[in-house]
């Protein structure tokens, strides 16, 4: 072949790598996630202008936190075809143990954070282990350990509830970092950019995509499975854990409900799946179900503010919910169409093979 | 009531909503001027063929040709963008998979797609099961009763209340094609039904669709093997591209390199096989007297010397996997493995991945490819401790290169690295496969049919790698029930039946005669 044949096959490739990065970025949840966000935003402040007041913002950002941490552990466990049903005593119990701590003996928020993570760790291992060695589905182990857990947290609360905190919890929790940015998105943003390099670029992250994929084939490459899955399990318990020491500075109280109240555990999955990552394990990522968790507190907010009852949070939540599993149903059968024509394209144009130019 | 009468009720609630087409006369189904595209690709351009009663007529072409496309339009799964089917004459519209059926049309797919865990019989029956007396009963004795008589007419010997999960691939196979006579079916296609069987199994469906043949039942068929195509079809049309390139009225005058010509547009290079002496090349991977305790195998002692090809035949459930699995670690055997000179115990996939034997196992899809990851993701699988890094990070630019460079190698042709590897094509994901393991710097490879579901074009490419990297001097052990490609690739071939090595040629005297022979447990002489 000329040279001037090689360069425009080359120049050929290029443009189809590029149109397919494009495509594939368009495919991808969260640039359309982020404008349905803004969307309803825009529109409620549009009906109700104190609704994008400021402090208003800075509540929601706030009120999202709990909920984004834990559902950056949750996108871990279902990324290895897993879910965790265990997060919401998980959170409670770091959020009554450091928060009856801090009570009585006046701890700051850093020093609870070992503990927090601490007990996250301990809980996420054991359902790991559970799991993986004991080889019971995901939803079943915790499935049980989320109904023991419950109970661990009770006797730990004995009837009573953390009321009066440090002051600076509350700064932690309600203050602003730079306005409206409270400082609570700290620890969501930190945890959910680590997480998201680790997954994409860590031996590890790539360990938990293969798995997730094809967990036999990814034991024939050579990842250690076993731990793979226990690990997975244990960070989704360590964010757990640290979402209570968020939990706690956010609503600086906590008691046998911190958790359940506000549904976190199916709050969280709902985040998992809104923001593109599926049950079956191996396709998605954490920053959708970030911006998924300040998407759902948006819209739940705009319920109130608009004055539509309350009691339809939940069904908002399963209406979005479903809204995502369709979008994924839907894309899905785009893709095996998308499978076919790509195959396609190039048996038609040989000149685009790798390697026949060389 | 009696026996008369019941029997004439049962046939009334059994095929009630079909008809009765049992020696109706034959129909013929043809398809005119079908196009079909895919999100914007062409899959079909103009194909008309037409499949006439009595005949076996087979569709070949490169994966990608559009020949599955084809039969499953006509099979009410894909809706055509353009053109008619004519079943008997008139015009059928917007058929879907149940009318199709209800109008005889039959599509027995690639891979059984049965209910594993519904007995054999509720497989056969499932879409017409027969009601009972009461409403929304089942008349378990009436499927009982008829279904043996299903199961003798394709030449299937299975306790009716078997799970279908618990059937040989062939076992499903036959009766996914008695499915179709309970269903009373009399245009049945095949897609590809003999690439997961045996030659032997192949055979009895052969025979069955013989028979069918002589009652007259349309017969469509798809398949990669060229001499079992040549032998059995009454016509072969050609696909490739979208388009029907050639039709051959008479297979027996027809030649395999005829139809190689007409699938890929060019002539392919006849492969002629390989004569190189060995025999001072040092040995590095030996077995001695490997045994499985469930006796799927049993005392296979062998050595592969450096830079050979040695191939393992035998027929599927001799033992071959089990006995490769064992050597790469996913299971366990008594006996010795020696890589090198030196013994090699607690075998585990990620320590023989680390001692240069890697493993490329037979089936791609269950326990090869990850298929929403990306095809370069794919192809570094197994090397991922060994990226270069960048502080803590891999460094996503140096692993596309590495995955690039791999990529050419074995050339995959793939929109992008990028890509989800499902995207692509059998024979590409092989091929990616290939590269994921070369890149482990192989000194013992281990190839379990390396060409299952692969088109002519990408087989010659892989025969191709599998010589550079003997040549590099790699040891391969090629597993495979192709006989031809043995006699091809191999510089030696053992055969192993029920568990046992039965006989070992080399050289010249590796002849599809004596292979085919030999898998079958006869003698080596």
């Amino acid at each position: 072949m000329s040279a001037a044949g090689t360069s425009s096959a080359d120049q050929l490739a290029a443009r189809q790598q590029r149109t397919a990065q494009v495509r594939r970025f368009m495919r991808r949840r969260e640039p359309p996630l982020v404008i349905v966000t803004l969307l309803v935003f825009g529109v409620t402040t549009l009906l109700k202008p104190g609704f994008g007041a400021s402090n208003n913002v800075s509540f929601m950002l706030a009120t999202a936190m709990p909920l984004a941490v834990l559902a950056v552990g949750q996108t871990v466990v279902c990324l290895v075809r897993g879910i965790d049903l265990s997060v919401a005593p998980v959170l409670g119990i770091a959020a009554v143990s450091t928060g009856f701590l801090a009570q009585d003996h006046g701890d700051s928020v850093w020093s609870m954070i070992p503990l927090a993570i601490g007990i996250g760790i301990g809980l996420g291992f054991v359902n790991g282990l559970f799991i993986t060695y004991a080889r019971i589905p995901p939803i079943i182990a915790t499935l049980g350990t989320y109904t023991v857990y419950s109970g661990v947290q009770q006797l730990i609360c004995n009837s009573a509830t953390v009321v009066t905190l440090p002051t600076q919890y509350e700064a932690v929790g309600i203050h602003d970092f730079i306005a409206p940015i409270p400082w609570l998105v700290i620890p969501g943003i930190v945890v959910t950019v680590v997480m998201a390099l680790i997954l994409r670029r860590t031996k590890w992250g790539r360990s938990l995509y293969a798995f997730g994929n094809n967990a036999d084939a990814s034991y024939r490459a050579g990842i250690r499975v076993n731990f793979v899955q226990l690990s997975a399990y244990t960070v989704c318990g360590t964010l757990a854990g640290l979402g209570g020491l968020v939990y706690l500075c956010k609503y600086t109280s906590a008691g046998y409900v911190s958790g359940e109240d506000i549904s976190i555990q199916l709050q969280s999955i709902a985040c998992v799946l809104i923001g593109g990552t599926t049950l079956t394990g191996g396709k998605g990522g954490v920053v959708g179900s970030f911006i998924a968790a300040i998407f759902l507190t948006v819209v739940l907010e705009a319920v109130i503010v608009l004055k539509i009852n309350f009691d339809w949070e939940n069904a908002v939540v399963g209406v979005l919910l479903l809204a995502a599993i369709l979008v994924d149903a839907y894309q899905n059968r785009q893709g095996a169409s998308m499978r076919y024509s790509l195959g396609r394209m190039f048996l038609s144009r040989p000149t685009a093979r790798t390697g026949a130019t060389s | 009531m009696s026996p008369t009468a019941a029997r004439a009720r049962d046939e009334r609630t059994l095929h009630g909503d079909l008809g009765d087409r049992s020696g109706t006369a034959a129909v013929r189904y043809e398809a005119r001027n079908i196009a079909k595209a895919f999100g914007g690709a062409r899959a079909l351009s103009g194909v008309s063929v037409t499949f006439e009663p009595g005949e076996i007529h087979t569709l070949v072409g490169e994966n990608g040709a559009g020949k599955s496309t084809l039969l499953k339009i006509m099979a009410g799964i894909d809706q055509p963008d353009v053109g008619e089917l004519v079943l008997g004459g008139e015009i059928s519209r917007s058929l879907t998979p149940r009318s199709a059926q209800l109008q005889g049309i039959y599509l027995v797919p690639q891979e059984p797609s049965l209910m594993g865990e519904l007995s054999s019989l509720e497989n056969l029956f499932v879409g017409i099961i027969p009601r009972g007396h009461l409403p929304f009963s089942v008349d378990w004795k009436e499927m009982e009763r008829s279904a043996g008589a299903y199961f003798q007419q394709v030449g299937l010997h299975i306790d009716p209340w078997t799970p279908a999960s618990q059937l040989s691939i062939a076992e499903q196979q036959l009766l996914e094609c008695a499915r179709a006579l309970t269903h009373r079916c009399n245009v049945i296609f095949f897609d590809e039904p003999t690439s997961p069987l045996t030659a032997r199994d192949a055979e009895i469906l052969f025979e069955l669709m013989g028979r069918l043949r002589e009652r007259k039942f349309t017969i469509a068929f798809i398949s990669h093997r060229l001499e079992e195509v040549l032998a059995i079809s009454d016509r072969i049309t050609v696909l490739r591209d979208s388009r029907v390139v050639a039709e051959f009225d008479d297979p027996k005058k027809t030649s395999r390199e005829q139809l190689v010509e007409a699938m890929v547009g060019h002539e392919i290079a006849v492969r002629q096989r390989r004569n190189r002496d060995l025999s001072s090349a040092e040995t590095v991977l030996e077995l001695e007297n490997l045994s499985a305790p469930d006796g799927t195998f049993t005392e296979i002692s062998l050595k592969v010397r450096r830079g050979e090809v040695l191939g393992l035949a035998g027929l599927v459930g001799s033992g071959r996997t089990e006995t490769a699995e064992s050597v790469f670690g996913l299971r366990r055997a008594t006996g010795t493995v020696l890589l090198a000179g030196r013994p090699y115990v607690h075998r585990k996939p990620a320590t023989s991945i680390a001692a240069g034997l890697i493993y490329l196992p037979e089936d791609r899809g269950r326990n090869g490819v990850f298929a929403e990851v990306e095809v370069a993701r794919n192809i570094t699988a197994a090397i991922v401790p060994h990226l270069p890094k960048r502080g803590l990070l891999l460094s996503q630019r140096a692993e596309q290169a590495v995955a690039g460079g791999a990529a050419q190698r074995t050339r995959v042709v793939t929109p992008s690295l990028g890509a989800p590897i499902k995207a692509l094509s059998g024979g590409n994901q092989q091929r990616a496969m290939f590269s994921r393991w070369l890149l482990a710097d192989p000194k013992v490879a281990i190839f379990d049919e390396p060409t299952r579901g692969v088109d002519v074009g990408a087989k010659a490419d892989i025969y191709g790698i599998i010589d550079a990297i003997s040549d590099s001097g790699v040891a391969v052990l090629m597993i495979s029930s192709e006989l031809e490609e043995l006699v091809l690739v191999c510089d030696r071939v053992l055969a192993i039946y029920e568990g046992h090595i039965v006989g070992e040629i080399a050289g010249d005297d590796i002849t599809l005669e004596r292979l085919g022979a030999m898998i079958v447990g006869g003698s080596q002489k």
